[in-house]
């Protein structure tokens, strides 16, 4: 707790995170409301089981976006390590503990070759990890078009392990954003990242080895794809090369929404799980509304634009 | 008539460094079509290479485009959902003769200045970034899209929407003429005109812009409205090519249409740029498509060909200039 209320005071953005609250609040309570079935236990069970992985991304994506950079590689990077994990596990299931570890190590791996390329070809982020994106995905198809693989039992099971009725899952996710926001808030290298992403090169003036900390921001945006493709394929067994094609601009409202700025430097990890929430719930409970699938694109879109209205406006004032 | 000891200055991008941009992008482009005409005999006769650039058309409209709303420092994510969009408005007329194709028309361009003015907008007036703007009215449009159509368009297309892709007036095709003719228009506004050479202002320096009594949010509104009819224009002509409507007429046009532009040499920091070298691009693009295939290698190391000169392209223009 003492953690959150550090973060609130250090980046004077109390009021951004309030407002997502506080929205997050009325749609509980007006969910209650309108339908019977969105505040159980069980729904929340299932609701949170299925904000994970945009969780994981979305995390990701902060540490990015502090940065003042962008990472459009991400879903690709998810749908490549499905497709990685599966088959490797398909061909030696008893290989787990090797099978993980080596998906996450690749992941970061190809994170920090985005974070270096746009250091050494100084080429804008956006422009590289779209490239990334399309030779990634490229690669993934070429390697296998249709969805393959499988996974052992005992992956399969941790995807819907239960703790004290709580999906595990969505404790381990909790637990990684409270560790990102402490060392965001308290660490020498979690602080850098603000000040890189603030004013560039004041932050190289006065010291700060300001490449690798672009470098380890964008690693670690890539980590975070390899544990939600890890997510990702317990729960679905199988390494689709397309299933995170979609998540790339999902990875990105919830950032947003949670009053981290495109330009860097200011925002936190708090305001991107609230934002996750926000995002999640919504379209949760739109479902139970039975309103289409449709029309929570149109929401979403708006709710971008409104977001990012609310916390400009405020930085003007 | 301005005496010739003192040539305005020419901040418009037609620089000694542009040239030599244009020409490194010639040069590729000539080893390409060497390169293609080596592997296949028939690549380089008139009728293939006019079949290439017929493809090539609509992308090309939404180039032109793209590059007006680059220049002011923006890019333009929405232009393939609006694509599609239009499209879908395009059957709403259910129109079965040629006399509803005026009308469709004015309707998609009306629709489309619409939309570009909203971006426009939203990004000038309201300080939202240009990416969240237009990935916002990306997402708007399919919905709005799908839940016109119930996910299944009809395709009630009047009979002379096709003649759009594949007709020809005293044998130009009608769609490359249209391209040249949206290049021409567009590049005098752009290139010769005080409009134009406020976009450029506006594109390397908003502030200086202001100062200069140039007023930066409308300018840049305009550039967002004149990128999205451009797009809505080469929807359909893209719907007359494919000759049925999907709610996906137009996928990963924004992406290529900014890989288009960047080859180009169009910066994406604003301020840089040529509609006619970004259309080289568009040239680049497509023949390194067809080479793909040309050489027998599957279609998905398109997807990785284009991800390497995407990225390589614009760190040769970096250091070009650097």
């Amino acid at each position: 707790m003492s953690a959150v209320v550090a973060e609130l005071r250090r980046n004077r953005l109390s009021l951004s995170y309030v407002i997502v609250a506080v929205l997050l609040i009325l749609l509980v309570v007006a969910g209650g409301f309108l339908s019977d079935r969105f505040l159980t236990w069980r729904n929340f069970g299932n609701l949170f089981q299925q904000l994970v992985v945009l969780g994981m991304v979305s995390l990701g994506q902060t540490f990015v976006v502090l940065l003042g950079g962008i990472d459009l590689a991400v879903g690709s990077l998810v749908s490549a390590s499905t497709v990685f994990i599966a088959h490797f596990l398909e061909w030696r299931p008893d290989l787990l503990w090797l099978a993980l570890p080596l998906a996450l190590v690749a992941a970061t791996a190809i994170g920090a070759l985005n974070g270096l390329l746009t250091i050494v070809l100084r080429v804008h982020p956006l422009i590289v990890t779209l490239g990334m994106s399309s030779i990634i995905f490229g690669g993934t198809l070429m390697y296998n078009k249709e969805p393959g693989g499988s996974v052992p039992r005992s992956l399969a099971d941790f995807s819907y392990a239960k703790l004290w009725g709580i999906p595990v899952t969505a404790i381990v996710l909790v637990a990684i954003f409270a560790l990102a926001g402490l060392w965001l808030q308290r660490s020498r290298s979690g602080r850098s990242i603000y000040f890189v992403g603030g004013d560039r090169e004041a932050a190289r003036l006065n010291g700060l080895p300001v490449n690798r900390i672009v470098v380890m921001a964008y690693a670690l945006s890539g980590l975070c794809a390899g544990l939600a493709a890890i997510f990702l394929t317990a729960r679905t067994g199988v390494g689709d090369p397309r299933i995170g094609t979609a998540l790339t601009l999902q990875s990105i409202t919830p950032v947003v929404v949670g009053g981290t700025i495109l330009a860097g430097g200011r925002g936190g990890v708090l305001g991107t799980l609230l934002g996750v929430l926000l995002v999640t719930m919504l379209n949760n409970l739109l479902n139970f509304l039975n309103v289409s699938s449709y029309y929570q694109w149109v929401i979403q879109g708006l709710i971008i634009i409104i977001a990012v209205s609310i916390h400009t406006t405020r930085r003007r004032q | 008539m301005a005496p010739l000891e003192t040539p305005l200055p020419r901040s418009r991008g037609v620089s000694v460094a542009s040239v030599f941009e244009r020409y490194g992008l010639i040069v590729f482009l000539i080893v390409l079509l060497l390169v293609a005409a080596a592997l296949s005999p028939t690549f380089l006769r008139p009728a293939n290479l006019v079949n290439v650039l017929t493809i090539a058309a609509p992308l090309g409209m939404v180039v032109v485009g793209q590059t007006f709303v680059i220049l002011v420092r923006g890019l333009d994510l929405s232009v393939a959902s609006l694509m599609a969009t239009v499209a879908v408005l395009a059957t709403a007329f259910r129109a079965t003769t040629n006399d509803a194709i005026p009308m469709i028309f004015v309707a998609a361009i009306a629709f489309s200045a619409v939309v570009g003015f909203v971006n426009g907008w939203l990004v000038a007036k309201r300080d939202v970034s240009p990416f969240l703007a237009t990935l916002a009215m990306m997402i708007i449009l399919q919905g709005v899209r799908f839940a016109y159509t119930g996910g299944a368009p009809i395709s009630t297309l009047p009979p002379g929407m096709g003649f759009l892709a594949s007709g020809r007036i005293l044998g130009i095709p009608v769609n490359l003429m249209t391209l040249a003719l949206l290049a021409i228009v567009f590049g005098v506004v752009l290139h010769r005109s005080r409009l134009g050479r406020e976009i450029f202002m506006v594109g390397s320096n908003p502030k200086a812009a202001f100062l200069n009594g140039v007023a930066p949010d409308r300018v840049i509104i305009f550039c967002y409205v004149i990128c999205s009819v451009c797009a809505g224009i080469g929807g359909l002509f893209l719907l007359g090519y494919v000759g049925t409507v999907s709610n996906w007429v137009g996928q990963g046009y924004e992406l290529d249409s900014i890989v288009a532009a960047v080859m180009g040499g169009v910066a994406l920091t604003g301020g840089r740029g040529n509609i006619f070298a970004a259309l080289l691009g568009v040239a680049v693009l497509v023949i390194i498509n067809n080479l793909v295939l040309l050489l027998g290698f599957p279609i998905e190391m398109q997807l990785i060909i284009k991800g390497i000169i995407i990225i390589g392209a614009a760190a040769f223009y970096r250091t070009r200039l650097a």
